[in-house]
């Protein structure tokens, strides 16, 4: 055996094994490997002994690395990290803390760390055909020893794509965690499906939503109905931060300017907050169907008779049904009840729940023929507008629910119909706009008893051909009907520490085992898990810095009234012509 | 090597201290091999075999440290091995010395002829052979002749001798050996022979390499390490006062 003197030595202490047997030299740089692979299998993921110059404190859950195999990259996320030694003794007496020199000597020898990955996808060397197809989804794993890298910036853009791509498509939401690298979005795809937003409270969802929002307004991917029901989206947010100072977020509508209408259900409250709402929305009696009733169940304390006597009324007095049962008084509605031969007490009691309904300020006895809100906001809707739905003071969850209801379902049997014309004439210009529509609290709406009445259940289930689409934002997710939650797309999670809102969030997605720690040991602050259709793999991320910077993005920093004012016009002659 | 009795007897009677010490004499092997002028060598092989060898001192008293790294010169290839033990005893197997109560100063004025009949042997565990330049850690394809000359090995040859990993598993491996002193001590060598920089990054990676291979006894492992560091760190100090 030579002692190897014939080729120069490497610097004592480090092997100069870094890259060895790699067909591509032009990749990775060496410094970056931080193991090989010793085990594992396709199904329950791989398992990376770390190299012993590797601290295991920087191996964060949701960290993101390459193992180099063969004929493949395989692009991972680590899962999981475990302390051993190869011999018990070592655990049994172990060094003392000043024996600095035994400590490092065991380090990587007797004593080691083994790093669970889970891979997420494959691309194919440059060396290898096929490299030029972009990452596919894993069906092998990589041989023995593969040696494993930190992701590099090159390897984010060439998986997520990078921000300002000719067809503006991909926008950032943030960057891997110990990377600066952008991870984008693909807002084409994002658009196409139902997606969920999830955490825990405070975990910072409304600034996800936020942010969301923003990139499908911004690449106008899809035109947004959003049901804000704590005010947060449409104007000025309050920022939580550490400590009493608190500060203000933009709103949407100052982002975006005119391509944001603010409706409120209480225009006071809108008003009060030193906005002008784009519309005020009354909702009249005639407009309420018996549908929306149903899912008020829970909220309105309804036994299961009631919906059914709500139909018999329905069945003589059409869409009047509503306002000719709460014209009743007392005793009439007995004799009321008799004469359509429903069950007396049932109606009674459906006609004393109803009445609540009476006392808020947006009921009105009879809407005006073309003041009809819902007909403005799809007019809004059809203009490209999207449409804040603000609720103001109005935050029960029963006029949530109601509100909420109605809208979407009046809106939803106009896109049906919309969809039917194009699918009719398939004329480019009759297809219908992609819509979201983004509901908060949806565990109140998509439950598994409401799922199947409410019309977000059916919007959730099959409205992707009807050019309808959900966004879910919820503290809840286990809440949630899991056929439901099975259809979403793209989903983006905070924070979540409760076993079954984690199963929740991860149904539907395969390989979850390794999800399930990752998004159990996020910050509780700026950190998402991202996973779904818009993204090709999984990837844990700090999300985008929603501020000066991203304002300058969206080119709407704080700029001179007259500026912006230009823009304005220039918008609206954009949209609506210069008449 | 028609000079080596007679010198070798002058100079064990001239200067009892080994040679070892003199770094000029252990520089230049090659330049002064044959020159009968000066003694460059350090020993004589007088009992060969493939894996052990025993060598006479060409001083009396004057056998190379324990764990020194030496090379004996003979053919086909010079041989490469550690010494692991020394000796001095009579020449005459059934003569033993006797006590005179005189010290060693005052015996060499009154009775010089005793130092003759004494001599130091010491023993080698062969470890491999040179090609060229390069050392083989495998045993050499013949045993050292006898009375071929022993030499010490100078830095760059323990360098390049102690680089590879090979070494410990030899030394782990052989029979009949103090190994775990037999390791302090070649460590101690090796380390010598390196320029401080690199000594911390050697010990680390020998050390890991001896918790490869000794992962079954962490105790000994243990034992080793804490004593090498204990020797590190009296070198360290030694150096330092001598300066």
């Amino acid at each position: 055996m030579s002692v190897g003197t014939d080729r120069p030595l490497g610097p004592e202490g480090k092997p100069d094994s870094a890259g060895e047997g790699r067909q591509n030299p032009a990749a990775r740089d060496p410094r970056g490997r931080v193991g090989v692979i010793t085990k594992g299998s396709l199904v329950e993921g791989l398992e990376m002994k770390l190299d012993a110059e590797r601290n295991v404190e920087d191996m964060k859950a949701g960290k993101f690395v390459v193992i180099e195999g063969d004929k493949n990259d395989f692009f991972s996320m680590v899962t999981d990290m475990r302390l051993d030694a190869t011999n018990g003794e070592i655990l049994l007496h172990p060094p003392e803390r000043t024996d600095e020199l035994l400590r490092q000597i065991l380090a990587g020898t007797g004593t080691y760390n083994i790093v669970s990955l889970r891979p997420m996808l494959m691309m194919p060397t440059a060396a290898t055909p096929g490299s030029d197809d972009g990452p596919r989804p894993v069906k092998a794993i990589p041989s023995h020893f593969s040696v494993v890298q930190d992701a590099e910036e090159g390897d984010v853009s060439r998986i997520f794509g990078s921000e300002g791509d000719d067809e503006g498509r991909y926008f950032s939401v943030g960057s891997p965690l110990d990377m600066e690298t952008p991870v984008c979005v693909d807002m084409v795809r994002f658009a196409e499906r139902s997606n969920g937003i999830f955490g825990k409270t405070g975990t910072g969802k409304s600034f996800l939503t936020r942010l969301a929002l923003c990139g499908l307004i911004h690449y106008d991917r899809a035109v947004n109905l959003i049901f804000d029901m704590h005010n947060e989206y449409g104007w000025k947010a309050m920022k939580e931060t550490a400590g009493s100072n608190s500060s203000f977020v933009k709103g949407l509508k100052q982002l975006f300017g005119e391509r944001v209408a603010i409706f409120s259900l209480d225009p006071k409250s809108t008003r009060s907050r030193g906005i002008q709402p784009d519309h005020e929305v009354y909702i009249s009696y005639d407009q309420i169907a018996v549908e929306d009733i149903a899912p008020l169940q829970d909220e309105l304390k309804l036994n299961p008779t009631a919906v059914e006597s709500a139909y018999l009324v329905y069945a003589l007095y059409k869409d009047r049904w509503l306002r000719t049962l709460l014209s009743l008084e007392g005793p009439d509605v007995e004799e009321f009840a008799n004469e359509i031969g429903a069950h007396p007490g049932s109606l009674v009691a459906l006609h004393r729940k109803l009445k609540r309904l009476e006392n808020f300020p947006f009921m009105v006895k009879k809407g005006g023929g073309d003041d009809d809100c819902v007909d403005r906001i799809m007019q809004y809707l059809d203009a490209g507008i999207n449409v804040v739905l603000e609720f103001g003071q109005q935050t029960s969850m029963l006029c949530y629910l109601l509100v909420a209801n109605i809208i979407s379902r009046r809106i939803h049997e106009m896109y049906v119909k919309k969809c039917e014309k194009f699918y009719a004439t398939q004329n480019p210009e009759d297809q219908p706009r992609q819509l979201m529509i983004t509901i908060e609290e949806a565990h109140k709406f998509l439950n598994p008893a409401a799922a199947k009445q409410t019309i977000f259940g059916t919007i959730a289930r099959e409205m992707r051909k009807y050019y309808v689409s959900l966004l879910v934002v919820d503290q809840r997710p286990s809440g949630i009907d899991d056929e439901v939650l099975s259809q979403l797309g793209t989903r983006i999670t905070a924070l979540l520490n409760d076993e079954k809102d984690i199963s929740a969030v991860l149904t539907g997605v395969s390989g979850t085992e390794g999800l399930r720690s990752v998004l159990a040991s996020l910050d509780s602050k700026q950190q998402a898990l991202v996973l779904g259709h818009a993204v090709p793999m999984p990837v844990v991320v700090r999300t985008r810095e929603y501020g000066e910077d991203f304002y300058r993005f969206l080119g709407a920093a704080d700029e001179a009234p007259e500026v912006r004012r230009a823009r304005a016009e220039k918008e609206r002659v954009a949209l609506f012509g210069s008449d | 090597m028609t000079h080596a009795l007679g010198s070798r007897s002058l100079d064990s009677f001239r200067d009892p201290v080994p040679q070892g010490a003199d770094p000029l004499r252990q520089s230049n092997d090659k330049q002064i091999y044959g020159d009968s002028a000066q003694i460059s060598h350090t020993g004589e092989v007088i009992e060969s075999s493939t894996a052990q060898l025993v060598a006479e001192s060409v001083r009396l008293h004057g056998a190379p440290a324990f764990g020194q790294f030496v090379r004996i010169e003979t053919e086909p290839m010079p041989i490469l091995g550690v010494v692991h033990n020394a000796q001095t005893q009579s020449l005459e197997a059934n003569r033993r010395p006797s006590a005179y109560g005189k010290s060693e100063e005052e015996l060499r004025l009154e009775q010089p002829q005793i130092f003759e009949l004494l001599r130091t042997h010491f023993d080698v565990f062969v470890l491999g052979y040179l090609d060229g330049a390069y050392p083989v850690l495998a045993y050499p394809p013949q045993p050292a002749r006898i009375h071929s000359f022993v030499y010490l090995c100078d830095a760059p040859q323990v360098e390049a001798v102690t680089a590879n990993d090979q070494l410990l598993r030899s030394l782990l491996d052989a029979p009949g050996l103090p190994t775990d002193e037999l390791l302090l001590a070649t460590l101690c060598h090796a380390l010598e022979a390196r320029d401080p920089a690199h000594q911390q990054a050697y010990v680390l990676r020998t050390g890991k390499e001896l918790s490869r291979l000794l992962r079954d006894d962490y105790d000994r492992l243990s034992a080793i390490v804490r004593r090498l560091k204990e020797r590190q760190s009296t070198q360290v100090e030694q150096t330092q006062v001598a300066r």
